[in-house]
């Protein structure tokens, strides 16, 4: 865990898809949208790849935070393969309520190519969401030091 | 790609009897020009604005799907996302081999003949070398100019030193030396590449062509003609391509609609249809409008809850596949208002800046209403280039000021070698756009036929490549992992954030990296090269660079990894620009500590990674063609001159379907001439087979190497043909419905409109006795979805004109709902009305009965919606426009090509705008009324089409496919069907010949030629017996994923 001064800062991985939401990524970055650097972004061909077994490891192993971000619905290049992760995603969510995670440090978004503002802000969200939070449950399970 | 430096040629002397121009680099330029390189001719794309895209790089989305246009067809980023289709041939770094792209140049002579023209083009400065631009935005951030953008049509500014859209083909800077800038030579000082020179002088270059395609487009019809709708004048009156831009994702607010006046969200918007168009200047439909306002105001709908959208218009043009339900989705399910009314003037209220409107109600009453904000619906006019590209090139144009061409050659110009398709020809939406332009290549692919394959590209490759130019690949399989991490400084792009010593020190603590380095600037070549040098040097196998984004990088260092002898999927890239340094300029210590994270995991990444080779198959010479009218032999005759063999199957005894019955046409031309010739060259070449009384009975394998049989019902004996072949076209038609509706069948003297061009050919006397004719249109199946047949209303002025003209004093009544005459059709619809025809519109709620009066007489009541009452017609003949309809066994024969029909009951394309021509499973296409009502010239278009796209396969030695896709082990399957639920694309199956686990029989089957590699299926597989390939669970999951390190 990264401590910057007094404040916890959260480790948060993002699965994104290769299509809108890579681009929105790229487009908030060729515009000089700031967000802040707590997220590790792994790319996926489309987010209907998002196994419930990757979110769930991405926690095991110590994320904070996990959220995954798609095409728009109805927008998907793999015509339908966000509503599959959006099913998914909500699913993991209520088993990470289940075992006591929170189902809150999960989270779905949509973002068409071009939207660089909403990208941000998704990053932005989820980091003061967890923030706010604090550290993931497992972690001190773990015995991590902190 | 290199923009040309000054020189007199630019052909290559040994390709130039191969090269191709295309003008205009909008879509239909775009896919005319991917289409003409995968067949392997050369191809300059000529393009006189500094970036590709045209006008639908404007879009936010595309009625009626609604995608985003983004990643289906924009500058933003090059078509990453309409995969097979144009992706990824107009990507930066891996622009096809085959395109040459010429920006900010146009046409200023031509001499020669087809097959051997000599073009003079002029370049304008770009004062950028886009080959060294690194789009770090700094000569932008320091210019001091700002002007309104025109991209995003005023709605924001731009520097003078700027970029068009934020990802661009090609993806560089351009200093725009207007009047306005004042040579302050700031942006050549900060340029970290030096890639900027401000004393680039104009220059000239020629070129030797075979033919030349133009695809220049079209221009807005000017709003501030019509002074009356206060255009310019009022700031809350739009236009609808500053609509669009307002409501795309990749506008100026995100795709927020505000009022440009007080920046509020407005509550209620009008659309007010047919400005520049149906009027006296313009005296054609735009064809578009009246789709994209549905579609415009649709969004709105979405956007601002309890917003008023509504459409003022004349009729409501939906006349494609899956428009007319969009249309009644807009009405019924989003609350979208039409009103049938022609706005003749807009007032402005100074005090709010809402506008006023007069208009009359159901009853007839003139009522004034407010809006906030008012859009044009802007028409389509010719392009402003199209008088001298005419001069230059000798073509005709029309009467209106577009292209001109014959309707049974629709994209031949009046010059021969010269062919125009998209908008110049006709106002069209972008589905008939890329048909058009596909129709265009395979035009020219058959005039240069000798030339086919001549430059065979290859897609072995992820990315694109002229076959043979690497050394063979090293296996890797038993070395251990040695991995080389390349730390881009991009100074100061990622240099002025990020440590990127920190960085590349970190890397080199890592597992299984033995090289660790930095770069000044990874992209161009003196990095490029010293990549290569080190994989070599240091014994790499696999690949980490840490720099921009892999959107527009991946493909040129996967190609420098394969230039090394690696297989290009053992590259990862670590995107530590676009999504690291630029947008954490204020954090650089969390910055460089992400960065490491980022590194750390493509390491990972890329040590798990497995070499991944495609599939090929040598495609077979060989077209199996299913329908033999108009489609089916204007395909052949094109796949047969352009060298390959053809099978033409038809059911009838005789070839010509429809057209056999088609006598004339409204512009005059005559089919029956078109009908013998089709057939007299089908007959006669030696290349077609020509198989009659015959049906496909199964149809098995994969695109370059299907297996069909076909039987031939020959008297009491069934003969089978077994053909093996590359690729199948279906072309199997469409015909009148005759249901029993209005009489039909059960009166004589009640016929459709084919009936009704039958009597007045072959019994012109009849006609004389008429003294009153009614015509029905939109006659459909009563229970059954609705949709626009398209043809009906210009055949039935057709006939209505040729009534008036032996008959000129027969009442001739026609109702209908929505005249549909799109296009240049109008004007039969404004002759139809001069020459007397009395024209009433009728609604669902007013059906017009038909019947019989004691005494025989036949009896028609329509409401008259003017009057308001019920008129009773006695007419001597009733012709209806019954819906077109598949062709018997449409639905058998979509169950033996394993494809789908659309909701209509035609085959169904891989994409409604994008691929019109294709099905989704490769090696299949349709044209003609098999995929929709159309005339014939739009038929012949698609014949072409679909000709040219079946070429570029059968041009293929050899073809590739598979590769990144998902793979079943059948050991662990157990055959539960998941996968074949959860597939968007239907693509897996349970095949009996494998064994699952623990034996069972049965095991999932994908079929890598048609996987789209989403992983859906793998994600979902309970028993995790499928992979997918470069996407491989391990790579997804553990430690680098999850934790943080650094």
């Amino acid at each position: 865990m990264a401590n910057t001064g007094n404040g916890f800062e959260p480790e948060i991985t993002a699965f994104i898809c290769i299509y809108c939401a890579d681009m929105a990524a790229d487009i908030a970055g060729a515009l000089h949208i700031q967000y802040p650097a707590n997220v590790k972004l792994v790319k996926m061909p489309c987010t209907g790849k998002t196994d419930a077994q990757y979110i769930l490891d991405a926690f095991e192993h110590g994320a904070d935070g996990v959220y995954v971000v798609g095409c728009p619905i109805g927008n998907c290049h793999h015509v339908r393969g966000n509503e599959r992760a959006r099913m998914r995603v909500k699913k993991t969510k209520k088993l990470l309520d289940e075992i006591g995670l929170g189902g809150e440090r999960l989270a779905m978004y949509f973002v068409s190519g071009g939207m660089g503002e909403t990208f941000a802000h998704a990053a932005e969200e989820m980091t003061e969401r967890i923030r706010a939070l604090g550290p993931s449950p497992l972690r001190e399970l773990q015995g991590e030091p902190s | 790609m290199l923009e040309p430096r000054i020189t007199d040629v630019i052909s290559d002397p040994d390709n130039d009897a191969g090269s191709v121009m295309v003008v205009g680099g909008g879509v239909a330029g775009m896919r005319a020009a991917v289409d003409l390189a995968e067949a392997g001719l050369k191809v300059y794309l000529v393009e006189a604005a500094p970036a590709l895209g045209g006008r639908v790089a404007q879009l936010g989305y595309m009625f009626p799907t609604h995608d985003c246009v983004l990643c289906r067809g924009t500058s933003d980023h090059g078509y990453g996302c309409t995969r097979p289709a144009i992706s990824p041939a107009f990507q930066d770094k891996n622009l096809h081999p085959n395109i040459r792209l010429l920006t900010l140049t146009n046409i200023i002579a031509v001499d020669g003949q087809a097959g051997d023209f000599r073009v003079t083009l002029r370049h304008e400065p770009r004062y950028v070398d886009p080959a060294r631009c690194i789009s770090c935005d700094l000569c932008s951030i320091v210019c001091p100019v700002e002007l309104p953008s025109s991209f995003q049509l005023e709605l924001a500014t731009r520097k003078a030193a700027y970029k068009v859209a934020v990802r661009t083909i090609p993806d560089a800077y351009v200093i725009d030396r207007g009047p306005y800038c004042d040579d302050c030579g700031r942006c050549a000082e900060v340029c970290p590449t030096q890639c900027i020179d401000l004393d680039e002088q104009p220059h000239e270059s020629r070129v030797r062509v075979g033919a030349i395609i133009l695809a220049v487009g079209y221009d807005l019809s000017d709003a501030g003609e019509y002074e009356e709708l206060g255009f310019g004048r009022y700031a809350n009156v739009i236009h609808s391509m500053q609509y669009e831009r307002l409501a795309s994702r990749s506008g100026p607010t995100e795709g927020l609609v505000l009022r440009p006046s007080d920046g509020k969200k407005p509550r209620r918007i009008a659309w007010l249809q047919c400005v520049g168009s149906r009027d006296q200047k313009h005296p054609y439909c735009s064809s578009i409008c009246c789709m994209y306002a549905t579609k415009e105001a649709m969004i709105a709908k979405e956007r601002l809850p309890g917003v008023h959208a509504q459409v003022f218009m004349m009729d409501e043009r939906a006349f494609n596949k899956e428009f007319n339900a969009y249309y009644e989705a807009a009405r019924k399910k989003h609350g979208v208002e039409y009103t049938r009314a022609r706005i003749s003037y807009v007032k402005e209220d100074p005090a709010t800046g809402d506008l006023i409107l007069h208009y009359p109600d159901p009853a007839g009453k003139l009522i004034q209403d407010r809006f906030d904000l008012v859009v044009l619906s802007l028409g389509t006019a010719p392009p402003r280039s199209a008088k001298t590209l005419a001069e230059e090139l000798g073509i005709e144009l029309n009467e209106y000021g577009f292209c001109q061409t014959d309707k049974f050659t629709p994209l031949e110009t009046s010059a021969p070698g010269v062919y125009v398709c998209g908008t110049f020809l006709s106002p069209k939406e972008i589905a008939e756009t890329f048909l058009d332009a596909a129709g265009a290549a395979g035009d020219v692919m058959r005039l240069m036929s000798s030339q086919l394959g001549r430059n065979a590209s290859s897609r072995e490759y992820p990315f694109l490549s002229i076959g043979d130019e690497f050394p063979p690949e090293r296996d890797v399989s038993a070395e251990p992992i040695r991995a080389g991490v390349f730390v881009c400084r991009c100074e100061p792009s990622i240099d002025g954030v990020i440590d990127t010593q920190n960085v590349a020190e970190f890397a080199s603590t890592l597992p299984n990296v033995v090289h660790a380095e930095r770069l000044a600037f990874g992209c161009l070549d003196p990095d490029l090269d010293r990549i290569r040098q080190a994989i070599e040097a240091h014994g790499l196998n696999r690949v980490v660079v840490a720099g921009c984004s892999p959107r527009t990088h991946e493909s040129l260092f996967q190609r420098v990894t394969r230039q090394a002898g690696l297989n290009s999927y053992l590259l990862a890239m670590a995107n530590i620009r676009e999504q690291c340094a630029w947008v954490h300029e204020s954090q650089p210590v969390l910055a460089t500590r992400k960065a490491k994270e980022l590194v750390r995991m493509a390491v990972n990444r890329v040590s798990l990674a497995q070499p991944v080779h495609k599939l090929h198959v040598k495609p077979t010479d060989q077209a199996l063609i299913i329908g033999g009218g108009v489609a089916g032999m204007q395909a052949a005759l094109s796949i047969a001159d352009a060298g390959y063999n053809v099978t033409l199957v038809e059911r009838q005894a005789q070839l010509g379907g429809n057209l056999r019955h088609i006598y004339y046409v409204a512009e005059g031309q005559n089919p029956q001439r078109l009908l013998r010739d089709l057939i007299n060259r089908v007959r006669g070449h030696e290349r077609i087979e020509v198989l009659t009384r015959s049906e496909l009975k199964t149809h098995t394998g994969r695109t370059g190497d299907f297996r069909s049989v076909i039987v031939t019902h020959a008297g009491e004996l069934d003969v089978e043909t077994a053909v093996r072949h590359a690729v199948t076209i279906v072309t199997t038609g469409g015909e009148e419905w005759r249901g029993d509706i209005y009489l039909l069948g059960r009166d004589a003297r009640v016929v459709t409109q084919l009936d009704l061009e039958e009597i007045i050919v072959h019994r012109p006397e009849k006609v004389a006795e008429f003294k009153q004719v009614v015509m029905i249109q939109c006659v459909h199946p009563p229970a059954e979805m609705e949709y626009c047949s398209r043809i009906c209303c210009t055949n039935t002025m057709k006939n209505a004109l040729r009534v008036k003209m032996l008959n000129p004093n027969c009442q001739v009544y026609v109702l209908y709902k929505n005249m549909i005459t799109y296009g240049f059709r109008e004007q039969y619809y404004t002759e139809t009305r001069r020459r007397g025809v009395i024209f009433m519109r009728y609604d669902e709620e007013h059906m017009p009965q038909a019947g019989r009066r004691p005494d025989g007489q036949l009896e028609v009541r329509a409401w008259e919606q003017v009057f308001r009452r019920e008129m009773i017609l006695s007419p001597d003949l009733i012709a209806l426009s019954p819906a077109i309809v598949p062709s018997p066994g449409t639905a058998e024969l979509a169950k033996i090509l394993d494809v789908p029909l659309s909701v209509e009951g035609f085959f169904q394309e891989a994409h409604l705008k994008m691929r019109p021509m294709d099905f989704m499973a490769e090696g299949i296409f349709m044209a003609g009324m098999a995929h929709y009502p159309k005339f014939i010239e739009e038929t012949i278009i698609n014949a072409q089409a679909t000709a040219g796209r079946a070429i570029t396969l059968l041009a293929k030695k050899p073809l590739y496919y598979g590769g990144p896709v998902a793979v079943v082990d059948p050991v662990k399957c157990v055959g539960c069907l998941t996968c074949v639920r959860t597939c968007p694309f239907e693509i897996p199956q349970i095949q009996a010949d494998l064994t699952g686990v623990g034996g069972i029989i049965g095991a999932a089957y994908i079929e890598p030629a048609l996987c789209q590699g989403c992983g859906t299926c793998t994600a979902e597989c309970p028993a995790k017996a499928i992979q997918l390939v470069a996407y491989l669970d391990a790579q997804l999951m553990g430690e680098t994923v999850g934790a943080w390190v650094a």
